[in-house]
């Protein structure tokens, strides 16, 4: 029987489907869920998924929906026109029959990714650049003809001393009557010496927005201005994943489509970002009206995209980038639903491929203030790490992790969401492991129903370190060959060894959730990129030890400490000097939104980071194939060397019970 | 002092295991001391080395060994190498072919490049390492310079990727029966289709097994040829 390759975005699952199967079944037996309510009695219409149409490089797959089998009456009839012609289908009526990719938006898909963009505390007194002055004016007489604007601005000076220059024009056409409506009291918003809104009455408390566009997760933070807290949060995959999942593959698609592929990947993060802002608004209960300022950081081709610039030339050596200084854009060009005259401001890039979010990474952790010398990990689809502190000054390096840290390309690898496993204990002696879902509160061993969908990328970390300390895997990430252990078995398909996390009966996926040879090797390459761009950073400063680890990122506050540092991930540390910090990103976008001060320092503070660009040091190939191994070939890690000493030698005991 | 057929095959032993165990100083011992016979030093290289890094690709398949063990093996390769060569008689090897290559323009990873190089080195092939981020047109002007009987082109990146088909496109213009094997990260067997190129391989060893493939079927052409003629 034939069989086809399907995707589906935006979980990236992706695998051979037999053809005929409907998209529901594929979903199913790749571990996407889909809803479906009626359970496929086609009365639900829930079940809606989208193709999406092209040749993807990426895949090598050419999708289109005549892929599928043909429309159905019932189709007609619970899908609109629009979504007709938008290439929507009900997954659970159309069947398959050529390569596809298939995007599942969120209403239908069944288990939401969880949040882990939460906001942190700040550590800076707010201090915006968009301030908020109540004035009160005596209206216009023949003796005082004035006209309305000098009127306002002088107000300002005398009630507040602060100087105005200029005002939006769309803020002056309304101004007029706005100011007599409030019979002349009013409260005037000022941005950067800009009149920007004239609203009546006193105006006590006032909103911005912070934006953290990450290659996957798109995270909005709207914050009180007056207190610089983040009074609601909300959180979207970024829409963009259909087009590629990493920026690579987007810059690509970029190329491939002239004309239309940019802007494409433009107007679907815009719309995102608009429906976000909807959300956040309604759920204050205020209005887009009442925001003026938004503060954006990102990743250079994100920023890129977001302010619909060429991305090609950062997609290829010497990754240059359109512009490296902060930028300020109205709202209103870029099509943004905020204020009318609200404004942009998106971050500095500080290289190629350390973007905006990682000024952001800086400005929130500020290790050139520090006394003690600061690795900063910034975990994400790419890894951005700054190392440095007052006396050293600030390096900063971009690793290629790839994306298996966030459990994609692992065999079994899912988001953060429910049903994925997310940390692991594997027992030293009868290898047996205990694991926790997300959204359940008990481990597996001690809950009923467990329905493990797959493993996000805490728990990938987590599966490797615990294999190693239970010796099912070496130092070079070999399986043993004597490691007793049923889980231990080999892949019939291919004779590559792999490790049962879950037995069938465990999973809502009908079939065993393993770790393969390859899931470790796809780990390794990310743990030892990240130790190698530490190293060549440390060659640089001179230096053979570093005091602290700081890992950044949605998904760094998720991780295991310990599993991180036995895997040698950055190079040793106390325990207790490896912090997480969340996503520091979207704490910077905030700290430049509520403090002016902070957001000169990024301009600033960006420009004086040093990039190193890794390929070029000779060193490098050996220096990442040393950091391959765990937690190294060579270099010592003393926090975890009682814990090395303990894992069992099942090559040595096998012997030992042999002669015995 | 000639070495009899017991002392060969157990320093071709120690210089196969050597290679595959990274014992450098074994390597090296046995490659001296093969030198100081006096003897040819064809078969320590083919039948000791090669052999030894056949095995190291054979486990790089298997997964068993990943890239840290391939580049260790390498180096106690080279090191044989270095004192194996300079005192070897040159003679034809059979199907052994001239190859160029390179990582395209605007790529700079180029572990993997290095290690398929290097397999190419130990099978004997001609190779011309271009480096990486190589300007597309330099692959062309290489190949007509050398007339390879491959060009393997690589990319890490799918950004770079898209300079392959033109430099497929400049090469198969000029020279059609120039075989071209692409490989990296990104590639896979529909993208080899798609760009017009000969082959892709997922690993060093089984590169070298389609390159050899591809010589010998270009030999056959040739043959063919001039027969006709």
């Amino acid at each position: 029987m034939s069989e086809h390759t399907v995707i589906f975005q935006p979980s990236g699952r992706r695998g051979k489907i037999a053809k005929g199967a409907n998209l529901l079944d594929a979903a199913r037996s790749l571990g996407v869920e889909i809803e479906s309510i009626c359970g496929e009695k086609k009365t639900c219409g829930k079940c809606k998924v989208q193709v999406e149409e092209g040749f993807f490089e990426k895949y090598g797959v050419d999708s289109k929906v005549s892929n599928l089998s043909g429309w159905t009456k019932d189709e007609e009839r619970m899908l609109s026109l629009a979504e007709k012609e938008n290439k929507y289908r009900l997954s659970c009526l159309a069947h398959v029959q050529g390569d596809l990719l298939v995007f599942v938006p969120e209403e239908s898909r069944g288990g939401k990714q969880v949040v882990r963009k939460k906001a942190g505390k700040l550590k800076h007194k707010p201090d915006p650049s968009l301030t908020i002055h109540y004035i009160e004016m005596k209206a216009p007489t023949l003796h005082d003809p004035e006209d309305d604007y000098l009127r306002v601005v002088a107000a300002l000076k005398e009630q507040h001393g602060v100087a105005a220059d200029r005002i939006d024009i769309h803020c002056l056409r309304v101004m007029a009557g706005a100011l007599r409506q409030a019979q002349w009291k009013v409260t005037v918003f000022l941005l950067r010496g800009e009149i920007v809104r004239v609203a009546p009455g006193k105006v006590e408390t006032y909103y911005g927005i912070a934006v953290d566009i990450g290659t996957t997760t798109v995270a909005a933070y709207l914050t009180d201005l007056k207190t610089g807290r983040a009074v609601a949060t909300e959180s979207k995959m970024n829409p963009q994943v259909i087009y590629g999942e990493d920026v690579m593959s987007r810059i690509t698609y970029s190329m491939q489509n002239p004309g239309t592929g940019l802007e494409k990947m433009h107007n679907a993060i815009i719309n995102t970002l608009n429906e976000m802002i909807g959300s956040l608004v309604e759920e204050h209960m205020i209005t887009r009206d009442d925001i003026l300022e938004m503060v954006m950081v990102c990743n250079t081709a994100m920023h890129h995209i977001l302010l619909k610039l060429d991305p090609q030339y950062v997609g290829v050596a010497p990754f240059p980038t359109a512009m490296s200084k902060a930028l300020d854009v109205r709202a209103r060009d870029l099509g943004i639903g905020i204020n009318i005259s609200g404004s942009i401001h998106v971050l500095a890039n500080e290289a190629g491929f350390v973007g905006a979010d990682n000024c952001g990474v800086l400005i929130a952790e500020e290790p050139y203030n520090s006394e003690e010398l600061m690795l900063i990990i910034d975990i994400g689809t790419n890894g951005e790490l700054l190392l440095g502190s007052k006396k050293h000054g600030v390096l900063s390096c971009s690793v290629a992790t790839g994306p298996a840290l966030e459990g994609a390309q692992i065999k079994f690898g899912m988001r953060a969401a429910p049903g994925a496993i997310e940390k692991v204990e594997i027992d030293q002696e009868n290898l047996e492991p205990r694991f926790k879902v997300i959204g359940k509160e008990l481990w597996n061993i001690d809950a009923a129903e467990i329905e493990a969908k797959g493993i996000c990328g805490s728990g990938i970390i987590d599966v490797v370190s615990e294999m190693f300390r239970a010796g099912i895997i070496d130092k070079g990430g070999r399986f043993s060959k004597h490691a007793p252990s049923e889980r231990i078995r080999k892949d019939p398909q291919n004779g590559m060894p792999e490790y049962v996390l879950a037995y069938k009966k465990e999973t809502s996926i009908g079939k065993d959730i393993v770790v393969t040879q390859g899931d470790v090797r796809a780990i390794q390459l990310a743990v030892g990129s990240i130790y190698a761009g530490a190293v060549i950073m440390m060659h640089e400063h001179g230096v053979e030890k570093v005091d602290k680890v700081v890992l950044a990122g949605a998904f760094g506050s998720h991780l295991n400490q310990f599993s991180c540092l036995l895997m040698g991930m950055f190079p040793d540390v106390p325990l207790d000097k490896i912090l997480s910090v969340g996503n520091a990103a979207g704490d910077g976008a905030r700290l430049c939104l509520v403090n002016k001060q902070k957001r000169a320092e990024a301009d600033v503070m960006a420009r004086k980071v040093r990039y190193l660009e890794l390929t070029v040091y000779k060193e490098f190939e050996r220096v990442f194939m040393k950091a391959m191994q765990f937690p190294h070939m060579e270099d010592q890690f003393p926090t975890v060397q009682h814990v090395l000493d303990e894992i069992p030698d099942w090559k040595k005991i096998a012997k030992e019970k042999e002669k015995a | 002092m000639a070495l009899d057929s017991a002392k060969k095959s157990e320093l071709l032993k120690k210089l196969e295991q050597g290679v595959v165990e990274f014992e450098d100083d074994e390597v090296r011992d046995a490659a001296q001391e093969w030198v100081d016979s006096g003897e040819d030093t064809y078969d320590a290289i083919f039948d000791g080395l090669v052999a030894g890094m056949e095995e190291v690709g054979r486990l790089f398949s298997a997964q068993e060994y990943f890239v840290p063990e391939m580049l260790m093996a390498a180096d106690s390769l080279y090191i044989g190498l270095d004192i194996l060569k300079p005192h070897m008689v040159a003679r034809d090897s059979g199907v052994k072919g001239t190859v160029v290559i390179g990582t395209v323009q605007g790529d700079v990873h180029d572990i993997g490049k290095n290690i398929v190089k290097m397999m190419f080195d130990v099978a004997g092939f001609n190779v011309y390492d271009l480096g990486r981020d190589v300007a597309l047109e330099d692959f062309l002007k290489k190949q007509l310079e050398t007339n390879s009987d491959i060009v393997c082109l690589s990319a890490m990146m799918t950004t770079t990727m898209m300079g392959m088909p033109k430099v497929i496109e400049m090469i198969k213009e000029k020279n059609p029966n120039c075989r071209i094997m692409i490989g990296g990260a990104p590639i896979t067997d529909d993208i080899v289709g798609k760009f017009g190129a000969d082959a892709t391989a997922k690993d060093a060893s089984n590169a070298l097994e389609e390159a050899v493939k591809m010589v010998v079927s270009l030999r056959e052409i040739q043959k063919e040829a001039n027969a006709k003629n």
